[in-house]
């Protein structure tokens, strides 16, 4: 109790605020992200079930047989029939490409739709399913389309009436990657739609619920008696790569919040060294008194423990508001209801204050008990205690363990670790370079510079803390806001103008002729390709498994079907690296070209034997080259093509892409209404949707940014504190010597705006220079380095530091010149 | 002993040490009072004290500690403003200026040095002692700089930092700061209260010495008999109250 009312009069005298604050920012990123990564995890696997819609679902390329599911009733499961693709809806002038999805009565069998009479209305359960003729639609679908309740659309060749607007589908996905939006009507009018042609991208599926153990047997069953044509599904499954998503994101976000946690701790090392200095006396006193060692330990600790309590409990209240409004920003990606939050984050937040106080605060602290009680007869004793390096190595420690908590992983620690180290290490080299670098240069110039950057060269050392600190946060704000910008532009500029911008999907072999004279009558000459669509089943005979792999990347492949292709002419965009090309002989022996980044992912070189298998049919051939593509090039490309004539034996369906002026889109509404079937992609709204993602996803990392800005501010203010004392004494010579007020103050704000201006021109610079990397390296683009990114760095660090630094420092220069006597 | 005095130091106590100056005094406070709001009420350091010192004279001001002599000390240079009365400095009256337009009276006109030397401890010692010269944008500061360093005995001392110096040194940086701008009156609080005997005594034969060479007038407040003797004129503060010295 000795320590909690020491502690509140050390709060009362302003002591701890900024350790206390520099805790709660670090609590407040750890548990933020916390919360967030629980919630969605949670929600995930809570609804694992209702994700499905089903206990058990299975998909088939085919319609549903119906014995099947005559079957599954009388073995007492209830069971719903869903068909979901993509396909084109038209109202009026309008067309949208839509996420169409048919259901029949009973849907769904686990979880609850969710409608609302119309737009802007309170939402209601379902009771069913849309009725015969009617659809139900996403909100936004109806916005893109104009349409409200009572409207008619479109959909094939039947005719919908618009009856609802849906709210919530349970096993609607995570909705990273379901871009279309979501078109519901009734598994009856299926047929009528005529959208189900051979080879067209229908998935139905038989859903199932009831006893676990009679749908395991019933599926069990269907799959040993039609192998690999039904694929089962069961809850975990369908949420995996929604978890894998997650999961990667939450370290990623865990790791920017120990960015935070790191910076911050920077602040609780300079303040609680500063605490400790003015300890000492009255530590001394309390030894001369009689108290040992151990009990000057346990009251430090005590301190330091209350003060966990507090600020932990406060910065977990912080970090709950963070994650309110990071799940506030994606909450279009999520699409999905979440569970309330659980407690466990708070937990993470104490122990966050804890190993910071403990880590940072403590070995600085610990130190006192070694205050000499001569002391209180010679104030020049003990005054080398503090003078240790230990404390920042267990800091070091400390940061390590974090990480190696976060990352869970050695090798991803180190690297992070490592590269943290060396940006914390080249941004104080250059911090230094350019701090001793105006020091030399001011003292060499002499006359009135030496005034004006006296306080900035006077304290080079905490001039360089200072830069770097604020500098991390800023760096990482701009690698979100303007490199991730600059990245999406290069992108977008590297797209010819003429590139292709819409795609014609899912034309059947007898609709090919048509479908390009029509494109020929409207002045659009262009390629169809085939296409086939398979799921790789073997690799040099042996079976292939999803599980056989480490990355999801390659996981997705070996999961879901992919595109092939055959032909006899190699495109001007591809290059064969490795082995020959079948060249343009009327009817090569059967072989496979892969795409050599492809190639590595699943593990497959020249030589190998690949089976693919559609439709219950299979095709085996070898790979006989490997091929680079340019895929920036937006024509129609393929990961694995095969030589003609090998695809035969497999259904398959055509494509073509070409480049559309806007004014021309009649033409497409004309091909959708002669070829109902065939699915337009508008190339253009896709990546418009894709970078609607992007910015929303990284507008939480941005948050999380902000935060680490703001602890960069704390070591600032924390600097600003340590040297406030100089300051004062500094302004009150100044003033007896004659200076004014406004010249004082100035002499400060060019302090200001020289560590500011330095800090964010640096972190500029390391955001451009990342961004070059990141373009070159990663994306293979061409990222002009934009000095331009240094300027807007190097003024709003400058804003930043000066009204930070106004803020904290304003006091120390209204020191009265009598101080200079009294103090005498 | 002690004579309470209301007379100017400069006019009415020529028998003191035989000053012959009689022109306009540059310093002269009127009514001067000094009041504290403390827990236990209202508390007056001083009331009603009158003063006035001669261009070129010396006065040394004698007090037991808190008596209120550095408080007078800093009213009279402008550093903070008297609760009563007024102070004349160099024909401007302190009390009717601001903060600010007492630092530009200060600046150029006023020096100082102080028990604690007050050195910038980041400065070299060339630099702390153009400091006075720079705010007064002064073109040969550093040159100045060299030659009142050099005058102080420490031309060998320039690129020194206060923390490389004896305490005798730092003072002697401080002396050459408080002549660089050739002030015309130079505030001492205490000198040499840090020192030990015979550096101080060395500090003020040199303080001495600068005070004739520039013709400054110089206003000293200290504990120590033998210094103040020096001066043309001592008062003694005690009891809230300003004394001449017996003769």
């Amino acid at each position: 109790m000795l320590a909690l009312r020491l502690l509140y009069r050390d709060w009362r005298g302003g002591e701890l605020r900024l350790l206390a604050l520099a805790v709660v920012v670090a609590v407040a990123a750890v548990t933020g992200v916390a919360w967030l990564a629980d919630r969605v995890a949670a929600g995930t696997e809570a609804r694992a079930a209702d994700l499905l819609a089903a206990d058990r679902a299975v998909e088939y390329p085919q319609p549903i047989p119906d014995e099947w599911q005559q079957r599954a009733q009388a073995a007492g499961l209830n069971t719903a029939l869903t068909a979901t693709f993509p396909t084109v809806v038209l109202a009026g002038d309008q067309n949208r490409l839509v996420s169409a999805k048919a259901v029949d009565d009973g849907y769904p069998l686990r979880g609850e739709l969710r409608i609302q009479p119309d737009i802007g209305a309170a939402e209601n359960r379902a009771e069913g399913i849309p009725e015969p003729g009617t659809a139900w639609l996403e909100s936004r679908l109806l916005g893109l389309l104009g349409l409200g309740v009572g409207d008619t659309l479109e959909i094939g060749a039947m005719t919908l009436e618009v009856a609802a607007v849906l709210s919530f589908e349970p096993d609607r996905g995570q909705g990273f990657g379901s871009l279309a939006p979501r078109l519901m009507f009734n598994h009856a009018d299926l047929e009528a739609t005529e959208l189900l042609g051979p080879g067209s991208r229908v998935r139905h599926k038989l859903l199932l619920a009831g006893e676990l153990a009679t749908a395991i047997r019933f599926t069990d069953a269907l799959a040993a008696e039609h192998g690999n044509a039904v694929e089962i599904e069961s809850p975990g499954e369908q949420g995996r790569g929604a978890a894998e998503v997650i999961d990667q994101a939450k370290r990623f976000l865990g790791l920017a919040a120990l960015l935070t946690v790191i910076v911050a701790g920077v602040a609780v090392l300079l303040t609680v060294r500063h605490y400790a200095e003015r300890q000492i006396t009255g530590v001394a006193v309390m030894r001369a008194m009689g108290a040992t060692r151990r009990q000057v330990m346990g009251l430090f600790i005590g301190k330091l423990l209350w003060l966990g309590l507090f600020a932990g409990a406060a910065g977990a209240a912080l970090g709950y508001a963070l994650h309110v409004a990071m799940l506030a920003l994606i909450a279009e990606l999520l699409g999905t209801e979440l569970p309330p939050a659980g407690w466990q984050p708070l937990l993470t937040g104490w122990l966050t204050a804890g190993a910071a106080l403990l880590g940072f605060a403590l070995p600085t602290l610990s130190r006192l008990r070694d205050a000499p009680p001569m002391r209180v007869l010679r104030q020049d004793l003990g005054s080398h205690l503090l003078r240790a390096g230990a404390p920042l190595l267990v800091a070091a420690a400390v940061i390590f363990g974090l990480m190696a908590l976060q990352a869970g992983d050695l090798l991803v620690t180190l690297s992070v670790f490592g590269a943290v180290v060396s940006t914390l290490a080249v941004l104080t080299a250059v911090a230094a370079g350019v701090v001793y670098g105006a020091r030399a240069w001011s003292r060499r110039s002499g006359q009135a510079r030496l005034l004006w950057l006296t306080g900035f060269t006077r304290r080079p050392l905490t001039a360089v803390i200072q830069i770097v600190a604020v500098g991390v946060g800023l760096m990482s704000l701009f690698l979100l806001a303007v490199v991730r910008n600059d990245l999406l532009s290069a992108w977008q500029a590297e797209i010819p103008p003429d590139a292709p911008n819409q795609f014609l999907i899912n034309i059947q072999s007898d609709e090919v002729d048509g479908v390009r004279q029509m494109l020929t009558d409207a002045g659009i000459e262009t390629r169809f390709y085939p296409m086939v669509r398979a799921r790789m089943t073997e690799l040099n005979g042996a079976p292939v498994s999803a599980e056989d792999y480490d990355s999801p990347q390659a996981r997705r492949l070996a999961r879901r079907e992919f595109n092939l292709s055959w032909t006899g002419t190699l495109q001007s965009d591809n290059d064969i690296v490795a082995g020959d090309w079948w060249g343009d002989a009327d009817s090569p022996p059967p072989q496979l070209s892969v795409e050599t980044e492809f190639a590595e992912e699943i593990g497959v070189d020249l030589g190998d034997r690949l089976t693919f298998g559609a439709g219950g049919r299979s095709v085996t051939a070898e790979v006989t080259s490997l091929r680079e593509v340019r895929w920036e090039s937006f024509n129609v490309n393929f990961f694995v093509l095969a030589s003609p004539g090998t695809l035969d034996q497999l259904p398959r369906t055509w494509l073509t892409s070409f480049h559309l002026p806007v004014v021309d889109s009649h033409v497409l509404n004309d091909v959708i209404r002669s070829y109902p079937s065939v699915t337009p992609i508008d190339v253009t709204s896709v990546l418009r949707i894709v970078r609607t993602i992007i910015d929303q996803g990284s507008s939480v990392v941005e948050l999380m940014a902000l935060l680490t800005l703001a602890a960069g501010v704390l070591v600032l203010l924390a600097a600003l504190q340590i040297t406030g004392e100089e300051r004062r004494f500094e302004s009150a010579l100044l003033r007896a010597l004659g200076a004014r007020g406004s010249r004082i103050r100035a002499m400060a704000r060019l302090e200001f705006w020289l560590v500011g201006a330095i800090a964010g021109g640096l972190a500029g610079l390391a955001a451009t220079g990342a961004g070059v990397v990141i373009a070159e390296v990663l994306f293979n683009l061409d990222y002009p380095f934009r000095p331009v990114t240094l300027v807007i760095g190097a003024l709003v660090g400058l804003v930043t530091v000066w009204l930070a630094g106004a803020l904290g420092a304003r006091r120390y220069y209204r020191a009265s010149p009598m101080r200079l006597l009294r103090e005498g | 002993m002690p004579v309470e005095t209301g007379l100017e130091a400069g006019t009415a106590a020529k028998s003191d040490k035989g000053s012959s100056s009689s022109v306009a005094p540059i310093l002269e406070a009127r009514g001067l009072a000094m009041r504290f709001d403390a827990p236990e009420g209202r508390i007056s350091l001083f009331e009603s004290l009158d003063l006035s010192i001669d261009a070129g004279d010396s006065l040394a001001i004698l007090g037991t500690s808190g008596s209120g002599k550095s408080t007078l000390l800093g009213l009279l240079a402008g550093l903070d403003l008297p609760s009563a009365g007024t102070v004349v400095l160099d024909r401007h009256d302190l009390t009717k200026l601001d903060e600010d337009e007492r630092a530009v009276l200060r600046s150029g006109r006023v020096g100082f040095v102080f028990q604690a030397f007050h050195l910038l401890p980041g400065l070299t010692a060339l630099e702390n002692v153009m400091l006075p010269a720079e705010l007064v944008v002064d073109r040969h500061a550093r040159q100045r700089a060299r030659d009142a360093l050099a005058r102080v005995g420490l031309a060998d001392r320039l690129a020194h930092y206060p923390a490389q110096l004896s305490g005798g040194e730092q003072q002697r940086v401080a002396l050459a700061r408080a002549f660089i701008t050739q002030p015309g009156i130079l505030f001492a609080d205490e000198p040499t209260g840090n020192l030990d005997h015979r550096t101080g005594a060395q500090i003020i034969d040199l303080l001495f010495e600068l005070n004739r060479d520039h013709g400054t007038t110089l206003v000293l407040v200290t504990h120590d008999q033998a210094v103040a003797e020096r001066c043309h004129h001592v008062r003694y503060l005690r009891d809230g109250r300003l004394f001449e010295a017996a003769a």
